[in-house]
């Protein structure tokens, strides 16, 4: 669901840098980018296999 | 470096994120491969590098647009890079089919990467900044408009398809079905 709403967000940015107000679509890609963040860290938690 | 030359560079890279989003959606429909949560994530933000180009485009190239599409393409390399070295070992097969020899993961972290670079190397050129006077048509043109609905109706398909495949819960490791067509079965 989370990347429903992600997509969904991501769209509204656009919609609104195409056709609203500058700060706002700045404001709003902010908070996108750091629900993308978040979201990367809940679904990194398996450990990588490496040898170094 | 014009305004004008940076405006269409930036209605190209448009095109080619648009290029990227249907090429995924073409591995998902032509070979059944559903995407992946790590890999939905590099799709998401494929999808917000085009803000920067879209502010480009309407209000005319700023170092923080630059900077906005910067932010999202480390972001990506970050995700994929991630996903590269969960299936880096010997013996792994990797998550999906291979294009000409590598995962679509492996592309994406290339994507982002080149992404990165040319980003970089596009603020190198001051003049696009310095015509702040200059007359811009207001939606940049037919090609850009055109550039940025499809960017945006690629997005928008993408939150249906998203939907479709992880329902109105948390989305499979490894999806295989499109979670609400099974409910509605």
């Amino acid at each position: 669901m989370e990347f429903t709403i992600l997509f969904l967000a991501t769209a509204i940015v656009m919609l609104i840098a195409w056709r609203g107000q500058r700060p706002l679509a700045l404001g709003l890609f902010g908070a996108v980018l750091i629900a993308c963040v978040a979201t990367y860290l809940h679904h990194a938690t398996d450990t990588l296999k490496l040898s170094f | 470096m014009t305004q004008a030359r940076a405006i269409t560079l930036n209605t190209l890279s448009l095109y080619a994120v648009a290029l990227v989003l249907a090429a995924a959606y073409a591995a998902q429909f032509i070979l059944h491969e559903l995407p992946c949560p790590l890999c939905l994530l590099q799709r998401i933000l494929f999808a917000a590098l085009a803000v920067g180009p879209i502010l480009n485009i309407r209000f005319g190239p700023r170092p923080s647009h630059y900077a906005m599409s910067l932010l999202a393409a480390v972001a990506g390399a970050v995700a994929s890079t991630r996903q590269v070295l969960l299936h880096i070992m010997p013996g792994d097969a990797g998550y999906g089919s291979a294009l000409l020899g590598y995962h679509y993961y492996t592309w994406a972290l290339l994507g982002f990467v080149a992404a990165i670079v040319l980003l970089a190397a596009i603020l190198l050129f001051d003049r696009q900044f310095e015509e702040e006077k200059a007359v811009l048509p207001a939606t940049g043109g037919a090609f850009a408009q055109t550039a940025v609905w499809l960017v945006i109706a690629l997005t928008a398909a993408n939150v249906m398809t998203t939907l479709l495949e992880c329902g109105f819960g948390a989305c499979a490791d490894n999806p295989v079905v499109y979670e609400l067509l099974k409910r509605a079965a």
